[in-house]
């Protein structure tokens, strides 16, 4: 049971750390941004490339991968939000147009093989790949029966630190102000004189550098590092967890995704392995049944 | 003068005679074929969860292609071949089949790649009367019962690959006789047919060899971490963990139970098959074990030619997946040769193709090939084990039975 509680701490670190991006985004522009995932995968991947293909330190990999996802918060904000928030259109749109993103950037990873034109980026095309051995420092540690390995363990301080500092930047920053008061209502935010497209280009900004930490850390510690890892591994679990733990709340999210990792870890050991996800989406219909804000939430202000 | 114009002509002749029979020994309708085009059409996985296998299946068909081509032809005649993605989805894969069929008006297909989408797509062929060959499908009721549980024989579909009902029980029986386990735990993808059927040939299999199967595991394919499943799966100390799973999920599975101290042996099916399952378990896939339609290491002249040939295109080496799409290729080819095709009533044709695909008979990199009377595969199998390195070397042989 030991050693299954601490896969259930790493997988809900995981879980939480990819769930604040996502419930950022939601508390400022109250909209889904499902290219997410995709960013999820791309920090994963860019690491592995910039290791494997391009020779460099796994280090400075880490970073430019954090960087590249970074990046392409602003390519979220400038070609799928910004556009249709100009249009006053309504939030469906704005989800649709993230989704539309992220098959894209999935597409052109999936196309990934030496000689094509995304070679740079990726030549495994649909192939999962792992980290070559000796690449970070990884030490194992057997304990009193349990298997400590060390990218696991590193996992859940890295999350917990990130979160904790965001919570500070949102609490008591100008910056975090300023985010809450555009979440609040964008208008008198402009009217105060806030520059609210510089915040929101700021929120998703932080919160694709968050989601492609997450996809760094999960595919240094788990391996099977692919096109789809973000859709297959994190994606519907996000919204589960950020519905869990009350949209827009990042303390909610936090306690979300470390609640789904629990959930779905004691349902393989005491209800059996084949009704993993099912059990975890019954605890999330209960919860949208009896507190359907959540933990932390406030209360629905859109129906998606 | 006009002497020496005769002999010139007479010479020309001759060459183009030559050239005529060099796509494979003439059948007396050599110039019914010349300068018409056999048109086949491959349903892959290059995208998906398929896309570790079918990659390589398209590489070992278009090796194929582009030599009988560059070798005249089939008795004249080019082959050209579309390779299209079903991203492996089994609904996408039946489109592309169809459009195929009944649209591009293609003689045969090949493919799909997978087990779950056979079961869309080889029915759909079989009921437009089109001869579809199978060159990487494992799973249970592929041939001759493609519409099951209907279990009127579908007669032109045909399968290369080597089935886990074949497959999976020559590895148990092959390690047992060597290490006499007495403890086993399956690790079983349960949303997939090819992984299901997998798991399902184990549990059938295991008792025969005085293996007690502690616990099946079931899992879905798209988990995030397996870790839970795992942990479950070494703290119960078994001698054997089966995978029977796809993609990069094998790798996975042998990295978390070696990293959590598991010293057992991995025993598999065709998911363990590929080059970049070995190369992702690295040193904790070093002795795993599975049944293999092909070896590398093969040195009989119509693999090591074959060998040689990938790796001069390709620039590395092939697989199994290679193997069966390359041989899948020759199969339709000799069968063409034969069929005495008219190129100008396509549903005769393929009648045509259908009849004389039972009647293959050829040296392929997989080894002599014949038909079954059920149209499947009748070949040798290789037991092989993960080199810790990214390959395999080989452990026993099984002669065809």
């Amino acid at each position: 049971m030991g050693q299954q509680i601490l896969n259930a701490i790493f997988i809900g670190s995981i879980y939480a750390l990819f769930a604040v991006g996502y419930t950022l985004v939601f508390g400022v522009l109250d909209i889904l941004n499902l290219a997410h995932s995709a960013v999820f995968m791309l920090g994963a991947a860019v690491t592995y490339t910039l290791v494997v293909n391009h020779g460099q330190s796994f280090w400075l990999a880490c970073v430019l991968a954090i960087v590249a996802a970074a990046f392409m918060g602003l390519v979220i904000e400038y070609i799928c939000l910004r556009p249709l928030r100009r249009r006053r259109a309504p939030p469906i749109a704005a989800l649709i147009s993230t989704i539309g993103l992220a098959l894209i950037i999935v597409a052109a990873i999936e196309q990934g093989r030496p000689g094509t034109l995304f070679a740079w980026l990726w030549v495994d095309g649909a192939n999962p790949v792992t980290m070559p051995p000796g690449t970070f420092p990884n030490p194992t540690w057997h304990v009193a029966g349990l298997t400590l390995e060390g990218s696991k363990l590193a996992v859940v301080p890295v999350s917990i630190a990130l979160m904790l500092v965001l919570g500070y930047v949102m609490r008591f920053t100008q910056v975090g102000r300023g985010l809450r008061a555009v979440a609040e209502n964008p208008r008198a935010a402009r009217l105060m004189g806030i520059d609210v497209d510089r915040l929101i280009s700021l929120t998703l900004v932080i919160s694709s550098a968050l989601g492609g930490l997450a996809g760094i850390l999960f595919g240094v510690a788990l391996g099977g590092i692919s096109p789809y890892i973000g859709r297959d591994s994190v994606e519907v679990r996000g919204l589960a967890v950020i519905v869990l733990g009350g949209m827009g709340s990042i303390p909610g999210a936090v306690l979300g995704g470390y609640l789904l990792g629990f959930i779905e870890v004691l349902a393989v050991v005491l209800l059996g392995s084949n009704v993993r996800a099912g059990v975890a989406f019954a605890a999330l219909f209960l919860m949208l049944v009896l507190r359907p804000q959540g933990l932390f939430g406030a209360q629905l202000r859109e129906r998606i | 003068m006009r002497r020496l114009h005769l002999v010139s002509w007479l010479a020309a002749a001759l060459v183009v005679a030559a050239c005529g029979s060099a796509g494979g020994g003439g059948t007396g309708s050599t110039n019914s074929y010349s300068g018409k085009t056999i048109k086949l059409g491959a349903i892959l996985s290059i995208t998906g969860a398929g896309g570790v296998y079918g990659p390589q299946s398209r590489d070992g068909m278009m090796l194929a292609v582009d030599q009988i081509n560059k070798a005249g032809g089939v008795n004249g005649a080019q082959i050209s071949l579309t390779v299209s993605d079903d991203a492996s989805l089994q609904t996408q894969s039946a489109q592309v089949a169809q459009t195929m069929i009944q649209a591009d008006q293609d003689l045969a297909l090949l493919g799909p790649t997978l087990s779950n989408s056979a079961v869309a797509v080889h029915p759909l062929a079989e009921s437009l009367k089109t001869p579809i060959l199978a060159v990487s499908t494992t799973g249970i009721n592929i041939v001759p019962d493609c519409k099951f549980p209907n279990t009127t024989p579908c007669s032109y579909v045909f399968r290369d690959s080597l089935g886990e009902e074949t497959a999976i029980p020559d590895n148990i029986q092959s390690y047992a006789a060597d290490a006499h386990p007495t403890t086993a735990v399956l690790l079983v993808a349960q949303d997939d047919k090819f992984s299901s059927d997998g798991g399902l040939i184990v549990q059938n299999t295991v008792g025969k060899y005085g293996i007690n199967l502690l616990k099946t595991i079931k899992f879905n394919k798209a988990e995030a971490d397996l870790s839970p499943y795992v942990t479950q799966a070494v703290q119960l100390h078994p001698d054997v963990i089966f995978i029977t799973s796809l993609g990069g999920i094998p790798a996975n599975i042998m990295t978390e139970a070696r990293k959590q101290g598991w010293q057992g042996q991995f025993l598999g099916g065709n998911g363990f098959n590929t080059a970049t399952v070995s190369k992702n378990a690295g040193a904790n896939g070093l002795g795993a074990r599975s049944a293999s339609a092909w070896y590398l290491g093969n040195t009989f002249p119509s693999n090591a030619d074959f060998v040689t040939a990938f790796k001069a295109a390709y620039n590395h080496d092939p697989d199994q997946f290679a193997a069966q799409g390359y041989a899948g290729i020759k199969i339709i080819a000799d069968a063409a040769k034969r069929a005495n095709l008219t190129f100008s009533d396509v549903a005769g044709d393929r009648d045509k193709l259908r009849a004389a695909m039972e009647t293959v008979n050829i040296q392929t990199p997989l080894g002599p090939f014949q038909f079954t009377s059920t149209h499947d595969v009748k070949q040798t199998v290789w037991i092989i084990k993960m080199d810790g390195q990214g390959g395999f070397t080989l452990v026993h042989q099984i002669a065809a039975s």
